[in-house]
């Protein structure tokens, strides 16, 4: 690993020292980033006003002010990046891009395939500057094949996967999934990937590129579906909150009260069922011989979360999921976006942090997603665009006063 | 090619069902050596959760637990015994790696703890993957998949018709979230391990890692700003417009449209139909405001229509519309047969079986699985031979009392 960086960056996280350039965008590729850099690697995001990355401008905006720098949507999903600015149109920001690989151990990108090799960026061309180079690449189907140049958005790249021919109301047609879930999840796929690919270097000295396909990623989701398909030749459609292999019954989302309140329940052995029914007060529907067993409650199932529903339908969720709790039933209060910050497991576990941005507001975002028992990474807000320009351009690649600001009036570190 | 990424890296994947087992196999997959242990005679819960060949239930032949432990070795030890846990030690202070994800009680009661198992191997990096965690309130809660994503606020945003319930996947999205953050988490600590001064535990909750990097992401600056927020909406994108999904003649297309370039694009590729030259539908907020009055127009079209007609002909005019792939029609697909990410392997007990495989390619790395999943117990004489010394003599003995 190249020669660890100053302060900010150097707490004992176990990727300190780690250098990533990163080409990505919108949300995948900054998750890589964010991963990464929360762990202690140093991650620079390359980006230019000359094309602003579309998840700057989401609004609502830090004191209504429509800037990129003040996207309130943005600084959480792009935390532990850093922001070096260049125009990639121009032949001397490519040049510098070059440079600024040449001093880095992985280089991130998310555009289609092709995209990298137009900008004179490509695996074969970054080796020459820097010869044991990790490079992901993730396209929305990977880098060869018929399906290589698909057009997708991260939200309906799951159709390419069956994730969303399985997500609905049973029986009903597909759902669509109101945002691209595929993205956090590819992100944190990629950073694994990449750290795969460093344990290889470790190992024996080389780097290497990878192909890494977000429709292939995201099909690992859709594995127990797809076993049914080769053993049983089976194709699965939606089925609302059901047990993916009915190994649960009941197993749903019942409704309390409230508007828009609900409550998950799922009943996993005979003995959680019989403790189901005593919490109930042992109505006579649920005494029914039939239900005694899962194939029963299955085959019951339609009647049998209709009358559970009945029965939730008046309880407050979160007392409810505290009295199933304590019979030992797996109950959970569904949470809305609202309650995030005032559920107490999140705020005891600081899952949600608010910070300060150097433009002088606080905000929210969220932190370390995993907690680690031994380090602690120190979780900035997004970057502001091209906050890292000097210590990358000044300090890391050596240019004078004279060239940098010449570069910055020219508009190619922009 | 040279030797597989993580070849020489030691793993005991001490899971049930789906997060653990599947983040141990995506060390599996990219060459570490991989020690499934299972509670004998029942083995992993998922080895009972099918899909079994023609639905006949047998422990040797789920589909589930073949997917998720591929390319792993497996033993069988009772670690709820003193005898048991003595050996699950000597096996931890040979690996890098623990993974597991039982409910922290659990645990607890097994005297199972970080401090514990490290005592023997400061190294040892722990990944623990629960639906909650290992702090918290909520932390000794009984809970599965369904219960850590409907903490999230992705189903109440993201997924279902206002009124109705909010929706899960359809799988186990939730597990498959936390195994991803453990594996690539836990790799890193493994890597870091001289810098970070030994081993450490990862405490994973499936819940946090979509709660945070998911639902928190775009939602969590806006409404602790604000105190507003959305629901979901049963449509694709409730802010533009089109961009749902639609029925076809043979299934559904995810109809997506939005810039003005890509709405000229479906424009033509519906043979330019009079409706869309309305005054309505003539800008992106326009079409946005007017969804309501456009879903029923163009559902005309689209039912009329091949999904796959629809897609070809949008993607030749640069739209992103994408048929909605139903799993056979992902798993024929020719594009991922020529890139082989479904592999076929022989197992003893389900002959040759389809898979999916790593998900994916290090070019530079042997990548795998080359392995089928283990039978119960399959590599206890080979494992605690190589790894506890063992002779044939005390394995018949532990065999004997049921240990393993």
């Amino acid at each position: 690993m190249t020669t660890p960086a100053p302060a900010a960056v150097d707490r004992s996280l176990p990727l300190r020292g780690l250098r990533v350039a990163n080409f990505g965008w919108v949300w995948a590729g900054p998750v890589v980033g964010q991963t990464l850099g929360f762990l202690g690697a140093e991650v620079f995001k390359i980006e230019s006003r000359a094309r602003i990355d579309l998840l700057r401008m989401l609004p609502p905006f830090a004191g209504g002010v429509r800037d990129p720098d003040r996207s309130l949507s943005n600084h959480a999903g792009w935390a532990g990046n850093g922001s070096v600015t260049l125009n990639l149109k121009t032949p001397a920001a490519r040049d510098l891009a070059r440079r600024l690989v040449a001093v880095c151990d992985v280089v991130v990108e998310n555009f289609g395939p092709g995209a990298m090799a137009a900008l004179g960026l490509d695996y074969a061309e970054l080796c020459r500057v820097r010869p044991d180079l990790v490079m992901l690449s993730m396209p929305a189907a990977g880098l060869n094949g018929p399906l290589k140049s698909v057009r997708t958005y991260g939200l309906s790249l799951s159709s390419l996967t069956g994730l969303d021919s399985i997500t609905g109301y049973a029986g009903g047609p597909p759902v669509p999934f109101e945002n691209a879930f595929a993205d956090p999840f590819n992100g944190i796929m990629g950073a694994f990937a990449v750290l795969a690919a460093l344990a290889g270097r470790e190992r024996n000295g080389s780097g290497q590129h990878i192909d890494f396909s977000q429709q292939e990623a995201v099909m690992q989701l859709v594995g127990p579906a797809f076993m049914d398909y080769f053993l049983n030749g089976r194709i699965a459609g939606p089925r609302g909150n059901r047990h993916p292999l009915d190994a649960a019954a009941p197993h749903g989302v019942f409704p309390c009260a409230g508007e828009d309140r609900w409550i998950s329940i799922a009943v996993a052995s005979d003995a959680e069922w019989l403790a189901l029914r005593a919490a109930m007060g042992d109505p006579p529907w649920a005494a029914a011989g039939e239900l005694a067993g899962l194939d029963g409650r299955l085959r019951n199932i339609d009647s049998l979360h209709a009358q559970l529903a009945a029965w939730t339908r008046d309880c407050d969720d979160r007392e409810l999921a505290a009295r199933l709790q304590q019979q030992g039933i797996a109950a959970a209060p569904v949470l809305n976006i609202g309650d995030l910050l005032l559920d107490p497991h999140y705020r005891a576990r600081g899952t949600f942090i608010e910070v300060q941005h150097p433009l002088g507001f606080g905000e929210t975002i969220y932190g370390a997603y995993v907690k680690c028992s031994r380090t602690e990474p120190a979780v900035e807000p997004g970057p502001r665009m091209g906050r890292d320009n000097e210590r990358v351009f000044r300090g890391l690649l050596g240019l004078s006063e004279q060239e940098y600001s010449g570069l910055v009036d020219a508009r190619v570190i922009w | 090619m040279t030797a597989a990424a993580l070849a020489g890296l030691k793993v005991i994947d001490l899971g049930q069902a789906v997060s653990a087992p599947w983040c141990a196999r995506l060390f599996a997959d990219y060459g570490a050596d991989v020690i499934k242990v299972e509670p004998p005679r029942t083995g992993d819960v998922a080895r009972h959760w099918g899909p079994f060949p023609g639905d006949r239930p047998d422990p040797e032949k789920s589909g589930l637990y073949f997917f998720l432990n591929t390319g792993k070795r497996g033993v069988t030890l009772d670690v709820s015994r003193a005898e048991g846990r003595e050996l699950l030690g000597g096996l931890v202070r040979g690996a890098d790696v623990l993974i597991e994800n039982h409910l922290p009680p659990r645990m607890r009661d097994w005297g199972l703890d970080y401090a514990t198992l490290a005592q023997g191997n400061p190294d040892l990096v722990m990944i623990s993957i629960t639906p909650f965690g290992q702090t918290g309130p909520y932390r000794d809660w009984h809970g599965c998949d369904l219960n850590a994503f409907h903490l999230t606020g992705a189903s109440s945003r993201y997924c279902g018709r206002p009124g109705e319930a909010p929706l899960e996947h359809g799988t186990f999205a939730a597990d498959f979230c936390g195994g991803a953050a453990g594996a690539a988490w836990g790799l890193a600590a493994v890597l870091g391990r001289r810098f970070a001064g030994g081993g450490q535990q990862l405490d994973v909750a499936c819940a946090e890692a979509i709660a945070a990097t998911f639902s928190g992401s775009q939602n969590i600056g806006a409404v602790a700003l604000t105190g507003a927020f959305d629901r979901r909406t049963g449509v694709g994108m409730s802010l533009r417009a089109p961009a749902t999904i639609l029925p076809c003649r043979d299934g559904h297309a995810w109809i997506l449209a939005i810039e003005d370039a890509q709405w000229q694009g479906l424009v033509r590729a519906m043979g330019n139909p009079a409706w869309t030259e309305a005054e309505v539908f003539r800008d992106l907020y326009m079409r946005a405001e007017h969804a309501d009055a456009m879903y029923p127009l163009l559902a005309e079209w689209t039912r009329a229509q091949s999904k796959w007609e629809i897609m070809e002909r949008c993607q030749a005019e640069g739209v992103p519309v994408t048929a909605v792939f139903t799993v056979a029609e992902v798993a024929d697909h020719p594009h991922l047969r020529e890139r082989g990410c479904i592999v076929a392997l022989e197992h003893a007990a389900l002959g040759s079986v389809r898979t999916l495989g790593a998900p994916f390619r290090l070019q530079g790395s042997a990548v795998r699985p080359t392995r089928a999943a283990p039978l119960l117990g399959e590599h206890n004489a080979e494992v605690y031979r190589d790894w506890l010394g063992l002779d044939e003599r005390e394995l018949d003995r532990l065999r004997l009392t049921g240990v393993v």
